[in-house]
């Protein structure tokens, strides 16, 4: 299989821990759920090295287009 | 060329400006030249105060304008432009067709095709890109050589044709082998017995002597896929200026993206496909979002549309993607899972959505705007959201 992470299409995910996911609720002022969703078996999550599972929030690191970088986050489901 | 000294950089760090315009303004000024440093910070504040004045306000309709924005320049496509010998005369929807192929997330694209990047070795020598491209594209019985049916023997011939099998398996070790592979494929996938009775000869028939099976074996011959992959019909080579050099670049018709990425040879790191679908299976939701943005936007600069902002795109792309799968816009995607009853009948089969929100007893809380619009109130947009509310002044006794 190759390693999807190294593909110029896909930004960085990392899975975020119990006090940064607090941290990003708290920042937008939003329930868990109102996060963009991304599936449990989504290839950008395979190679992650822990697995991801329902329930995690991955910040996704992308090269904007129009800043230099985008975070955004997004709920694993499923 | 004026240097960037340490009074332009603090009065550019000074402001709210985002990374890459203050790159974008470094490289303004030091082409300028010469400048006081009360031009450099005239010429940043004007900047800075044109970026603050683009940016959204709060409860501005971004998908509205959004909606038209797109809208607009796309009434100026021109509805013909099916096919077109574009990129190294393949085949290539544009225009509107492949507009509304893209915003409708469609299974498979009219025209699927593979922009298939080389590793360094492969990409710089002619002969190795070839041998990248007999792996990609399918090879049958047809190009190898010429089928014959002798029906007095009850036999199909096959007389391969030496030189298309040494081009098209250039690292082979010998002639003999490849036959034997190709033999070897006939007769897995036909189930016959094969016999090679000249180097370059192939002949095999039906166990039992019967017209009808012949002409079937010869049918099903045709289909076989000897090397390459199925669905890639045709592959083309073609030389690209990069930062350093040159390097071959192969445009494939038809595609398969997650086979091509294990193939030898391939950068798998550059090579994609205008299946938004399929990169979303092989990369994930986010690379699909970025491919999706890019082929909108390719699709729009091709008919001389790129002035359309590229974040009316990247908001499309979100919405699309936000369920972690992609979601056409229209009846079976977006607008078709809205929460309200009116906004979903307003949008297409009215009476349909009224019946079934009937049928279930559903409930339309009139959050959003075509709700209001149709039971005519104002809507919570820009000013209809802002709520004032008044207090009697503290010191009301001092008006008397």
């Amino acid at each position: 299989m190759v390693d999807v992470s190294q593909h110029e299409l896909v930004p960085d995910h990392t899975i975020l821990d119990g006090d940064e996911i607090e941290g990003v609720l708290e920042e937008y002022n939003i329930k868990k759920t109102d996060l963009p969703k991304i599936k449990r078996t989504d290839p950008a999550l395979r190679d992650l090295e822990a697995d991801a599972e329902a329930g995690d929030v991955v910040r996704v690191t992308r090269d904007s287009r129009t800043t230099d970088r985008a975070v955004v986050y997004r709920l694993v489901v499923e | 060329m004026a240097a960037i000294t340490e009074d332009v950089e603090a009065i550019v760090e000074d402001t709210e400006l985002p990374n890459r315009l203050k790159e974008e303004v470094y490289d303004t000024l030091e082409d300028k030249g010469d400048l006081t440093i009360e031009q450099v910070d005239d010429i940043v504040r004007a900047v800075e105060s044109q970026y603050l004045d683009t940016r959204v306000d709060p409860l501005d309709p971004v998908g509205t304008v959004s909606a038209q924005s797109i809208g607009e320049p796309g009434t100026q496509m021109t509805m013909n432009t099916f096919h077109y010998a574009g990129v190294a005369d393949l085949d290539v929807t544009q225009g509107l067709p492949r507009l509304i192929e893209l915003v409708d997330a469609r299974k498979e694209p009219d025209t699927p095709t593979m922009e298939v990047h080389l590793e360094e070795e492969y990409a710089t020598d002619r002969e190795r890109a070839h041998e990248v491209v007999w792996n990609i594209e399918s090879t049958k019985i047809l190009q190898l050589g010429d089928v014959s049916t002798n029906v007095a023997d009850m036999l199909v011939q096959i007389d391969l044709n030496e030189d298309t099998l040494e081009e098209r398996w250039p690292t082979a070790d010998s002639l003999e082998s490849v036959v034997a592979d190709i033999s070897e494929s006939i007769s897995s996938s036909l189930g016959v017995e094969v016999r090679t009775p000249a180097p370059t000869v192939v002949e095999f028939g039906p166990e039992e002597p019967s017209y009808r099976d012949l002409l079937q074996l010869v049918e099903e011959l045709r289909d076989i896929v000897f090397k390459g992959i199925e669905e890639v019909t045709r592959v083309v080579i073609r030389k690209e200026e990069t930062e350093n050099g040159e390097e071959f670049v192969l445009y494939t018709e038809g595609s398969a993206l997650g086979d091509v990425l294990d193939l030898e040879g391939v950068d798998a790191s550059r090579t994609s496909c205008n299946n938004i679908h399929e990169v979303y299976r092989q990369l994930g939701v986010e690379a699909a979002r970025e491919s999706f943005i890019n082929e909108t936007m390719d699709t729009l600069a091709d008919q001389g549309l790129d002035d359309v902002n590229i974040r009316h795109l990247m908001l499309v792309g979100d919405i699309m993607t936000n369920r972690g799968t992609i979601e056409s816009i229209g009846r079976h995607g977006i607008s078709g899972n809205k929460e309200s009853v009116l906004a979903r009948a307003a949008f297409e089969v009215t009476v349909n959505h009224l019946l079934d929100a009937a049928i279930h007893g559903e409930v339309d809380d009139l959050n959003g705007v075509t709700e209001n619009v149709i039971v005519g109130k104002p809507i919570k947009l820009g000013t209809g959201d802002v709520d004032l509310r008044m207090t009697a002044r503290d010191g009301a006794e001092e008006a008397d």
